[in-house]
C-alpha cells in the first residue's frame, strides 16, 4: 500500500539533491534549477501530507493550496532570479559563482 | 521693615557676577559699576535685615527646595540673628569699600570686569555662607567661597607663582572642607536634618550618641582649620599673597578667613555638646596663635608679615571658641577685620606708590604719605593691642574668656605669650616700615633674593624703584580712612551701654555669654607686656639694628627655623613629592599598563587579531555562504530534535 | 504491490533519476531537459494522490513556463558553452551535507506520527457534497476562503513582474534620462 511515508522519503530525496546542486553547482542558472528542485520536494511533502492526513476535507485541502501558493511564489522568484541573472551577465560577463567574489575579505 | 528680604544680599552680588560675566564686555569699565551697585544693594539689604531684626527679634525663613519622601526635607533659608546678621554687615561693608578701593587700585588690570565678577561671587558666596540656614546650603555656600578665592588669588594666572598659590589654597581648604563634608553627612545620619536649628535641638536633647558627635564635629572643625588658615593647614594663607592686594584684604578681613570661625560659632551649641572637642579646639587656636605670631617676627615682605599676623589672630578667634566664648571670638573677628583690611589697603597703597613689598626697602612713608601712614598706625596698633583702639578690649576679652571659662592657666600663660609676640612684631613692622632710612642687612641679601625676589613680582614693578611716595588718590584713600577708624573705635561696642545692649558677647549669643565686665589685674598685666614689647622694639629701633634681632634676641635659635617657615611647607612639599607622586605613579603605572593597556586596549586588539583571523572566512563566495547556511539549518534541526 | 504503487515507483524512480541528473550531468542544457522529466514526474505523483489539479498546474507552469525560462536562462548567459568545471571545489562537502540532510529529514519523517488515513484519498471522495469533483472542491476553498492570500499572491506576481523588467532594461534610469 502506498503510504505517506513513501512521499516523504520522496520528498527528503529531492530536497537533498536540490541542496547538493545549490552547494556544488558553479553557474547560478544551476543554482536556481537546484532551488526549483527543492521547492518542488516541499510540494511533494505538502500534497501527500494533504493527500493522507487523517483531517477533515476542509484542513486536508490546505495542503494543495499552499502547494499552489508555493508554486506561485516560486514563479515569482524565478522570474526575479533570472533577471538578476541576467543584469549580472551583462555587468560581468560570467554567471560563475566564484567569480562574483566582491564582498571577499 | 521686612528681615526676609535677606536673601536678596547674596543673591544681588550673585546676579552681578552672572550679569559681568555674561554681558561685560559690552558694559561700560567691564560692568564694574554693575558689582559696586550690587555690593552696595547687599549693604542696603543688611540695614533693611538690621532694622528689622532690632524690630523683631531673630527670625528664619525658608522655602523648600525638595524632599526625599519620608528621608529628609531640603530647603533655601536664611536665619537672621545677630550672629549672621553682624556677619552680614560685616560682609557686605567691607567688600563693598574694597571694590571701591579696587576700583582705583586695579583700573590698569586687563580682566578688570572679571576682577569683580569673582569678586561679587566671593561676597554673595560669603553672605550665603553667613544666612545659610541648613548644612547643605552652607556646605555650598563654603565651597563657593572656596572657588572665589581660587579664582581671586590666582587671578594673576599668567604668573606661574600666582597659579601655584592658587591651587595650593584650594587643595588645602580643600583638605579640610573634605572632613567639613562628611561631618555634615554623619550629623544628618545621626538626626535626619540639615537645619542648623534642628541639628542644635537634636543636639540639645541628646539625640546624638557621643562618639558620633565627636567624629562628626572633629571633622566639621577640620573644615574650619582648612577655611581659618588653623595650623598645620595654615599655609595656604601666606601664599594668597599673590592675589591683587585688595583680594588679600577681603579675604583676610571679611570673607574667606572668616568662614571657618563663623562656622563654629554658629553650631557652637553642637560642639559644646561634645566632649573634649572645645579644648581641642583651644589648642589649635593658641598653637596657631603661636606659630602666626612667630613667622611674622621675621619676615620682610610688608603683605606676608601682614598674613602670617592674621593667622595668628585667627588663632586668638579659635582660642576664643575653644574657650567657650563665642562673643569674644566675634568681637575680635570684627575688630580684626576692620584693622586687617584696612593695613592690607594701607599695604596696597604704600606698594602703589613705592613699588616696593620689602618693609626694609620701604621709606619716607610717614613723610609722604600722612593719613596713610596714621590709619596704618592705628589698625597695627588695635592688633597689637593698644587701648583705646578696638583690638585691645578684643583681646581683653578673649583673655576673659580664658580666664572664665573651663581652660588652665597654662592656656592663659602661653595665651599672653602670644600677646607679645604680636606686639613684638608689630612694632617691628611699624618701626622698620616707616623708618626714614632703609633696613637692608648686609648678611641678608641672599635671603632677601630668595624671599622677597619672588615676592617683588607680586606687585606691579615698574622701574622706578626710588620714587617719592606720594599720598594715594581719594578713592584709596577714603576706604581706609573708614575702616582704620572703625577698627579703631570698634572698641566702644564692648561695653554695654544700656539695659539690653550689656556688651557685644552677650548681645551677639543672644544673652549666652556673660555681659561685659572686667578683671582689671589681667588688662593691666595685657597691656603692660604689649607695651614693655613695643618699648623694647623702639629701643633695638633707636640701636639702629633690625628690631627683630635684639629684641628677640631669646628667639635666635629658632630664627632660622621660622625663616624656613618651620618646614610646614618643606614637610608639605616632600609628601607631596615622594608619598603622593609616588603613589599616584604607581597608580598611573596600574591604570596604564593593566587597566588601559590589556584592559581597555586588550579588548580592542583581541578584536582586532580575531577579526585579522576571522576575515578569511569572508571568502566572498556565494556557495560557502550557501554551506554555512545549510550547515546551520542542519545544526538547529539536529538541536531542535534532540531536545524535543 | 497495488497499481498505485506501482505508478508510485515509477514516477519517483524517474524524479530522483532525473533530479539527480540535474545535479550531476557536465551539459547545462541536459540538466535544463532533465529538469522537465523530473517535474513531469513529479506531477505524475501528484496524480498518484489523486491532486488533479496540482498535477496540472505542475505540468502547466514547471513543465511548461519555468522549463522555457530555464532554457532561455542557459541560453542567454551562455552558460551551455561552459562545458568544463560546472561544479565548485566545495563539491565533496557538499555532497556530505546533502546526505546528512536526506538521512535527518528520512529519520524525521519515519519517526513522525502524524495520524494517516490507510489510503490517499481525494478531497473531493470525502467531502461534503458527494457529487463534487476535486476541482470544484479546491476552486471553492481557493475563492472564498483563500480569497484573500490569493490576492495577495496575485500582487506579488505582479511586483515581480514589474521587477524583472525594471531589472532587465538596458542600462540604468539615469543614463536614459
Amino acid at each position: 500500500m502506498l503510504e505517506l511515508v513513501h512521499l516523504q522519503v520522496l520528498s527528503a530525496a529531492l530536497f537533498s539533491i536540490g541542496l547538493y546542486g545549490v552547494l556544488a553547482r558553479r553557474s547560478a542558472v544551476l543554482v536556481l534549477i537546484s532551488i526549483e528542485l527543492m521547492l518542488n520536494a516541499v510540494n511533494v511533502n505538502l500534497i501527500g501530507l494533504g493527500a493522507f492526513a487523517d483531517r477533515p476535507a476542509e484542513s486536508r485541502v490546505f495542503g494543495q493550496i499552499l502547494a499552489i501558493f508555493v508554486i506561485t511564489i516560486s514563479a515569482a522568484e524565478l522570474g526575479l532570479a533570472f533577471a538578476i541573472i541576467l543584469k549580472l551577465f551583462r555587468s560581468r560577463g560570467s554567471v560563475n559563482t566564484d567569480e562574483l567574489n566582491l564582498m571577499k575579505w | 521693615m521686612n528681615a526676609s528680604l535677606a536673601f536678596l544680599a547674596p543673591a544681588l552680588p550673585a546676579c552681578a557676577f552672572f550679569v559681568i560675566v555674561l554681558f561685560g564686555r559690552w558694559l561700560p569699565r567691564g560692568g564694574a559699576p554693575v558689582a559696586i551697585a550690587a555690593t552696595a544693594g547687599a549693604f542696603v539689604v543688611f540695614v533693611i535685615t538690621l532694622l528689622g531684626m532690632l524690630s523683631d527679634g531673630a527670625s528664619a525663613h525658608s522655602i523648600r527646595w525638595f524632599e526625599v519622601q519620608g528621608q529628609a526635607t531640603f530647603t533655601w533659608g536664611t536665619v537672621i540673628d545677630p550672629l549672621s546678621v553682624v556677619m552680614l554687615g560685616l560682609v557686605a561693608f567691607v567688600a563693598l569699600l574694597i571694590q571701591v578701593y579696587s576700583w582705583s587700585y586695579m583700573r590698569e588690570e586687563r580682566r578688570f570686569g572679571w576682577y569683580f565678577a569673582v569678586h561679587s561671587l566671593f561676597a554673595a558666596a560669603m553672605m550665603a555662607l553667613v544666612l545659610a540656614d541648613n548644612l547643605i546650603l552652607m556646605y555650598l555656600a563654603w565651597e563657593l567661597v572656596g572657588l572665589g578665592s581660587y579664582l581671586l588669588i590666582g587671578y594673576w594666572w599668567e604668573k606661574r607663582s600666582a597659579a601655584e598659590a592658587a591651587k595650593k589654597a584650594f587643595v588645602t581648604t580643600r583638605i579640610g572642607d573634605v572632613g567639613l563634608l562628611i561631618g555634615i553627612i554623619l550629623l544628618f545620619k545621626a538626626t535626619g536634618t540639615f537645619s542648623i536649628s534642628g541639628v542644635i535641638s537634636a543636639v540639645e536633647t541628646s539625640q546624638v550618641t557621643q562618639p558620633t558627635l565627636n567624629w562628626s564635629l572633629i571633622l566639621i572643625f577640620l573644615g574650619a582649620m582648612g577655611k581659618s588658615a588653623q595650623v598645620p593647614l595654615h599655609v595656604w594663607l601666606p601664599d594668597a599673597m599673590e592675589g591683587p592686594t585688595p583680594v588679600s584684604a577681603l579675604i583676610h578681613a571679611a570673607t574667606m578667613v572668616a568662614a571657618g570661625v563663623y562656622l563654629v560659632a554658629r553650631l557652637f551649641p553642637i560642639f559644646d555638646a561634645g566632649s573634649g572637642i572645645l579644648p581641642m579646639i583651644a589648642v589649635v587656636g593658641l598653637l596657631t596663635a603661636l606659630v602666626g605670631a612667630a613667622m611674622a617676627l621675621v619676615q620682610t615682605d610688608l603683605k606676608r608679615v601682614l598674613a602670617y599676623s592674621t593667622v595668628s589672630h585667627l588663632g586668638f578667634m579659635m582660642l576664643a571658641l575653644g574657650a567657650g566664648s563665642v562673643g569674644a571670638a566675634m568681637f575680635h573677628l570684627l575688630a580684626h577685620a576692620f584693622a586687617k583690611a584696612a593695613l592690607f589697603l594701607g599695604a596696597g597703597a604704600f606698594t602703589h606708590s613705592t613699588h616696593q613689598t620689602d618693609i626694609r626697602r620701604m621709606t619716607g612713608l610717614l613723610r609722604g604719605m600722612r593719613l596713610t601712614s596714621i590709619a596704618f598706625i592705628a589698625s597695627a596698633l588695635s592688633l597689637a593691642g593698644i587701648p583705646p583702639l578696638a583690638g585691645f578690649f578684643s583681646k581683653d576679652e578673649i583673655l576673659l574668656a580664658i580666664l572664665d571659662g573651663h581652660l588652665g592657666v597654662v592656656f592663659l600663660v602661653f595665651a599672653l605669650i602670644a600677646v607679645v609676640l604680636s606686639a613684638l612684631y608689630t612694632g617691628r613692622l611699624l618701626f622698620v616700615l616707616f623708618s626714614s632710612r632703609p633696613f637692608v642687612p648686609e648678611g641678608d641679601k641672599a635671603a632677601r633674593g630668595r624671599e622677597g625676589g619672588a615676592k617683588a613680582h607680586a606687585e606691579p614693578t615698574p622701574g622706578e624703584s626710588h620714587a617719592v611716595p606720594h599720598e594715594a588718590p581719594l578713592l584709596l584713600l577714603l576706604p581706609i580712612l573708614i575702616l582704620a577708624v572703625l577698627g579703631a573705635v570698634a572698641g566702644l561696642l564692648a561695653f554695654g551701654w544700656t539695659g539690653s545692649y550689656s556688651g557685644f558677647g552677650a548681645y551677639i549669643t543672644l544673652g549666652h555669654d556673660k555681659g561685659f565686665h572686667i578683671e582689671p589685674w589681667l588688662t593691666a598685666l595685657a597691656f603692660l607686656l604689649v607695651a614693655v614689647a613695643l618699648l623694647q622694639t623702639w629701643r633695638s629701633y633707636i640701636s639702629q639694628s633690625d628690631p627683630l634681632r635684639s629684641a628677640t634676641a631669646f628667639l635666635a635659635p629658632a630664627r632660622r627655623l621660622l625663616e624656613r617657615k618651620l618646614y610646614f611647607d618643606t614637610v608639605y612639599q616632600w609628601i607631596v613629592d615622594r608619598v603622593v607622586v609616588t603613589a599616584a605613579q604607581v597608580v598611573g603605572l596600574v591604570d596604564r599598563a593593566v587597566v588601559n593597556d590589556k584592559g581597555i586596549e586588550g579588548q580592542g586588539i583581541l578584536v582586532r587579531y580575531a577579526g585579522a583571523a576571522m576575515r578569511y572566512l569572508q571568502t566572498g563566495m556565494v556557495y560557502n555562504y550557501a554551506l554555512g547556511l545549510a550547515l546551520g539549518a542542519f545544526f538547529v534541526a539536529v538541536v531542535w530534535w534532540i531536545l524535543s | 504491490m497495488t497499481i498505485q504503487l506501482l505508478a508510485f515507483y515509477a514516477a519517483a524512480a524517474v524524479a530522483i533519476v532525473g533530479a539527480m541528473g540535474v545535479v550531476l550531468v557536465p551539459n547545462v542544457v541536459v540538466a535544463g531537459i532533465l529538469l522537465l522529466a523530473t517535474l513531469l514526474a513529479i506531477a505524475g505523483v501528484f496524480l498518484v494522490v489523486f491532486a488533479e489539479f496540482l498535477a496540472l498546474t505542475q505540468v502547466l507552469i514547471y513543465g511548461g513556463a519555468v522549463t522555457i525560462v530555464t532554457l532561455f536562462a542557459i541560453m542567454l548567459t551562455r552558460t551551455g558553452e561552459l562545458r568544463v568545471h560546472l561544479d565548485n571545489r566545495q563539491k565533496p562537502l557538499a555532497a556530505l551535507v546533502a546526505l546528512g540532510a536526506f538521512v535527518l529529514l528520512s529519520a524525521a519523517f519515519l519517526a513522525s506520527e502524524i495520524p494517516t488515513r490507510a489510503a490517499a484519498t481525494s478531497v473531493a471522495t470525502v467531502g461534503s457534497a458527494g457529487g463534487s469533483t476535486g476541482f470544484e472542491y479546491l476552486g471553492e476553498a481557493l475563492f472564498t476562503r483563500w480569497a484573500v492570500p490569493f490576492e495577495i499572491a496575485s500582487l506579488v506576481l505582479l511586483v515581480a513582474l514589474i521587477g524583472a523588467v525594471i531589472l532587465t532594461r538596458n542600462g540604468t534610469p539615469r543614463d536614459r534620462a
